[in-house]
């Protein structure tokens, strides 16, 4: 069978490129996350695992430490058991930690930069080279007690320069310091402004701040003292890695759901190329079988054609995903600093998963083609002139099933959507595509023909060669209908969460910008120089008085806003208290200075010069510091109201980095301060963008590879198909007309696979919005992006229309009259 | 793979073994079928294509089934040829009773007892010419040695496709792929060898030639040769004729 067998490869091997592609499509995505992940695990090691990176071991608090640390730095060392563990160790040991302290310059003046002012955060350098983990930019290290490096980016911010004297601590521990170089630090808890020795670095062991998180060792630690326990550094990246996931564990299904969405596409497009060739080839296989090959050597010989059809498709698919995700690592970076990717060596595991993944889904896809070429009787090969026709209509038994499997899957979806349950969306979706694609055959044909009529002439005669095979047009239909399925959902369900999303943002964070002016009352000047700022779409000052409050040492602005509506993004609701009460912003109170004291209902004493009211405290957030109070509450404090707070609301689009900084000069000029919650909320619309592309990006493949099918399915039957193009081009169709028929159908087959794939995937993400969404946020409705939907259903039909460039061009290349000759 | 060695050839065109051969040929049958009937269909469709059928087909001799379109000739060559079941009767090939082999079994009986010429697609498109003459010892999954090359060369040659081996089925004459196919049916040197309208794509020149092939295969080789043909000039290279009607020899 040898010779068969290559004969057959070398003959009919390009008309597997198709399928080639889909699986090799396939393995690369399945690659390009394998990469992606040990680039990420790379990356830790390269930032969070940086200081680790040369050590053997990485000494730290057990995580069920009893010791109660300082609520700063929860799980440090035992200050005193780490300084001698390190004296004992010397050189191999390096202590990590950070001490906060006051900043100046050696004549006196003051430093600042950002939030810091006149003060910085100091961190120790490794006495062993190997385990420093701060490169140097310019200058030297320091080699003893009275020399600092800064970081490059806070010398640049505080205007410093190598040589010059700062004096950094107060009191009997305050050191001069020269700064002798600038290094450049990753971003890990150990991050500091500035490095000093280990032994300058312990004259400030008795600063409250002060503090030991853990500590590299290289080579042998001798016994451990106890409060210590030792990890490898891969554990802790594994750990890093872990907790990394556990925020981003609907990304991981996400992940693994679209892997399997392509493959499975992807066994659709192989399992039909395998069809059509093997009806191609049916009359080979039936004279092979008269002339005595058993049913055994032909199986055997067509999955060794497979076997080297998958095995080629995986190695290209695995040498394309090493390319693309070794690619992606610096564009990810580029793109999204806060997650930095390093260069991992080849993840081998994930490789050779991919490229077995790839083989067993082309055998897997070639079984029943196979199965079916084989049962041919072989007295086919002895009737030339009757076509050949493969049984292709669903069985009694397919129906059975089909049936069976539709039911289990809508009421999997139904108990879904009661019981909240991932698994079972997962598996009702599953059954119900499995469904689709056992009684395709039923409907799908039925209506192409339905649209086929719609689309005149070509449409009729191109409907009707696609229902002519029902099993292959529904296969091929089906493997696109699952692509835009998915997209369909990801889409609604992104954009109803995302509606879902800014309608919970704008009530917990109805301000975007709060500018307070304690001292004296904002001026008409400043308001109207906060209006005029660029990317300010409305600002008003609200009225109120500053008062003192008892629970807190500054004094606040209490305000009684009346036309809040006009900015902020809730329509004003937080204002609305009622008389007798406060509202108290949480999150502004809670992030400086620990925790505030003051509970929700408890009742606090407002005072405004020397009147009093004694209120009940209601706790919402999202306007900064300054109590909200009804005007009637603000009339028994003050008679005099003035304006002490402006709030703005930034435009949609505008630059909200450049507005805040502009505001923030305002301020500073006036004696104000501000706060914003505009970076806070251009975060997390970054972190849905990044999903929806990337799950967008990813189903783009999927649909790719159905687009390849479409073109794939076209071309294969326009073999079939050549003696009757022939005798249509004799009857007098020209060149341009058969294209448009081929056009025609591809066009119906994408239209038809997109609409049922839309319809459907919009019941599916009311499925998941019913699952997930309504749990996380009850007052959600479920939002359809039908803009996104049309693009994409243009996409699909362009895409589709150009699939049948190529085979178009093949059947109208072939001359009338060498078209009827063909057998 | 289920492989067995191939009987050894029992010689070429003008082998001496030839005369031994001869002597039996009216000893046993080559191929003989007994009470054999065929329906197609049920009920008012019901076609009978074989109403019980005795026939012995005498070794080394070429044999002609003729009848118009739906006397059941065909039927009764599948039958026959092991290629398709007769609903009741037996089909004796070489001392071996075809309804008791599986469907294994039987294609390997084929293979090592049968040989077949069709009307046409009788040749592999993707394999050359001697590719298609050797298949069937490559079907045993013994490796081609020399002598197998050395037969198909001699039947090529005999046959007159010698300088056409290397090309593929679809750079060859209608003569030649029908020329081909019979040095493929021959290889193995079956008991029995069907020819399926053998001639039917042919124009009349190359017709003479292929029949003439045949004609010489069974007077030369000893090899028993049965074709079926609804063509009365094809018939008259025939030894015997054999006319059936109505699903019945008359």
């Amino acid at each position: 069978m040898r010779t068969i067998f290559l004969a057959s490869l070398r003959t009919f091997g390009r008309r597997y490129i198709a399928a080639q592609i889909a699986v090799s499509a396939s393995v690369a995505l399945i690659v390009v996350i394998g990469v992606l992940i040990a680039g990420a695990r790379a990356g830790i090691m390269a930032a969070d695992g940086a200081p680790y990176r040369k050590a053997d071991y990485v000494i730290r608090a057990p995580k069920d430490d009893p010791q109660r640390r300082p609520s700063c730095c929860p799980g440090t060392l035992n200050t005193a058991a780490a300084i001698d563990l390190i004296a004992r160790l010397g050189e191999n040991a390096s202590g990590l930690g950070r001490v906060a302290l006051p900043l100046r310059r050696q004549d006196g003046a003051p430093l600042r930069s950002g939030n810091l002012r006149d003060e910085t955060t100091v961190g120790p350098i490794a006495n062993a080279k190997e385990l420093r983990w701060q490169a140097l930019v310019t200058g030297r290290l320091p080699a003893g007690i009275g020399e600092v490096v800064l970081h490059v980016w806070d010398a640049n911010a505080m205007n410093i320069a190598i040589g010059d004297r700062i004096l950094v601590g107060e009191g009997p521990t305050v050191a001069p310091l020269e700064v002798v170089g600038f290094v450049e630090s990753p971003t890990t808890w150990t991050q500091a402004s500035m490095y000093v020795t280990w032994r300058q670095y312990l004259q400030w062991r008795d600063h409250p701040t002060f503090h030991i998180g853990s500590v590299a060792v290289r080579g042998k630690i001798g016994r451990l003292p106890q409060g210590m326990t030792a990890y490898a550094p891969e554990a802790y990246v594994t750990e890093s890695l872990a907790r990394l996931n556990n925020g981003t564990d609907a990304l991981a299904l996400l992940l693994l759901l679209f892997v399997c969405v392509a493959l499975f596409i992807s066994i659709m497009v192989v399992a039909n190329t395998f069809s059509i060739l093997f009806a191609q080839r049916c009359r080979d296989f039936a004279l092979l079988r008269c002339v005595g090959a058993t049913k055994r050597q032909v199986t055997s010989s067509v999955w060794r054609e497979a076997a080297v059809i998958a095995l080629v498709a995986s190695a290209a698919g695995t040498l394309i995903g090493v390319a693309l995700g070794y690619g992606l690592i610096p564009l990810v970076n580029a793109l999204a600093p806060r997650t930095p990717m390093g260069f991992p060596r080849f993840p081998a595991f994930w490789l050779l998963g991919a490229s077995a993944l790839g083989l067993v889904v082309t055998m897997i896809a070639s079984l029943v083609p196979t199965r079916r070429a084989v049962q041919m009787s072989p007295l086919a090969a002895m009737r030339p002139d009757v076509p050949v026709d493969i049984h292709t209509a669903p069985g009694r038994f397919q129906l059975a099933l089909a049936v069976a499997l539709l039911v289990t899957g809508l009421v999997s979806l139904a108990f879904a959507m009661i019981e909240d349950s991932k698994v079972l969306m997962v598996a009702g979706g599953a059954s119900v595509i499995v469904t689709i694609l056992l009684i395709g055959p039923l409907f799908i044909p039925p209506m192409v023909t339905a649209c086929g009529t719609l689309l005149g002439r070509y449409g009729r005669l191109a409907a009707a060669n696609a229902a002519r095979n029902p099993r292959r047009t529904a296969t091929t239909t089906t493997a696109l209908l699952i692509g835009v399925t998915m997209t369909t959902a990801v889409l609604t369900g992104l954009a109803t969460w995302r509606t879902a999303i800014d309608a919970h943002r704008d009530t917990r964070l109805p301000i975007d910008v709060a500018l307070t002016s304690l001292n004296k009352p904002i001026s008409t000047t400043l308001l109207t120089q906060v209006r005029q700022t660029a990317g300010v779409e409305h600002a008003i000052a609200v009225n109120g008085a500053v008062a003192r409050m008892t629970g807190l040492d500054a004094p606040i602005p209490v305000l009684a806003a009346r036309n809040a509506e006009q900015v902020a993004r809730d329509g004003g609701r937080f204002t609305k208290v009622a008389p007798g009460t406060i509202a108290l912003d949480l999150d502004s109170f809670a992030s400086r200075g620990g925790t505030l004291r003051i509970r929700p209902g408890s009742r606090v004493t407002v005072r405004v010069g020397n009147r009093q009211a004694d209120l009940r405290v209601v706790l919402l957030s999202g306007w900064g510091k300054a109590g909200v109070i009804a005007p009637e509450t603000l009339k028994l404090l003050t008679d005099s109201p003035e304006p002490h707070v402006i709030w703005a609301r930034g435009s949609r689009g505008a630059n909200w980095l450049q507005l805040v900084d502009d505001l923030d000069e305002l301020a500073d000029a006036t004696g104000g301060t501000i706060e914003d919650r505009l970076q806070a909320r251009a975060a997390g619309n970054r972190q849905l963008d990044v999903l929806e592309w990337s799950a967008l990006g990813l189903l783009g493949i999927s649909v790719a590879i159905a687009l390849v099918g479409i073109a794939n399915t076209l071309g294969l039957s326009v073999l079939e198909r050549a003696r009757e193009n022939a005798l249509l081009r004799a009857l007098g169709l020209t060149r341009k007309q058969l294209r448009q028929i081929l056009a025609a159908e591809a066009l119906l087959l994408s239209v038809v696979a997109t609409l049922l794939g839309m319809s459907i995937g919009i019941v599916f993400a009311w499925v998941g919005f019913e699952t997930f969404v309504v749990r996380a946020l009850r007052a959600a409705t479920m939002e359809v992006p039908w803009i996104s939907l049309s693009v994409v259903m243009l996409v699909v039909a362009l895409a589709g229309l150009l699939s049948s460039i190529i085979p178009g061009r093949q059947a109208a290349a072939v001359p009338p009259a060498a078209g009827l000759l063909l057998d | 793979m289920i492989g067995q060695r191939p009987p050894a050839p029992r010689g070429g065109l003008h082998s001496a073994e030839a005369a031994d051969v001869r002597k039996d040929v009216f000893q046993t049958p080559a191929a003989s079928a007994r009470a054999l009937t065929k329906t197609f269909g049920r009920g008012e469709a019901k076609v009978h294509a074989l109403r019980s059928v005795d026939l012995d087909l005498p070794r080394g001799r070429f044999t002609a089934i003729m009848g118009p379109s739906g006397s059941g000739k065909s039927t009764l060559m599948h039958c026959l040829a092991g290629l398709d079941q007769a609903d009741s009767g037996a089909v004796t090939i070489a001392g071996t009773d075809l309804g008791s082999l599986d469907d294994d079994e039987l294609t390997i009986f084929r293979r090592e007892h049968i040989g077949f010429v069709f009307q046409s697609f009788n040749l592999l498109p993707m394999l050359t010419a001697s590719q298609n003459i050797l298949l069937p010892f490559e079907l045993t999954g013994c490796r081609i040695d020399e002598a197998a090359r050395a037969r198909a060369a001699h039947l090529a040659e005999a046959l007159g496709v010698a300088n056409r081996l290397a090309h593929r089925p679809a750079e060859l004459s209608g003569g030649q792929q029908q020329r081909v196919a019979i040095a493929r049916a021959l290889l193995l040197s079956p008991d029995l060898l069907f020819a399926d309208e053998p001639t039917g794509n042919l124009d009349s020149a190359a017709a003479a030639g292929v029949l003439h092939h045949l004609r010489r295969t069974a007077h030369e080789l000893g090899q028993t040769v049965v074709m079926v043909t609804h063509d009365p000039v094809a018939a008259k290279y025939a030894d015997d004729v054999i006319i059936m009607q109505d699903a019945r020899i008359v």
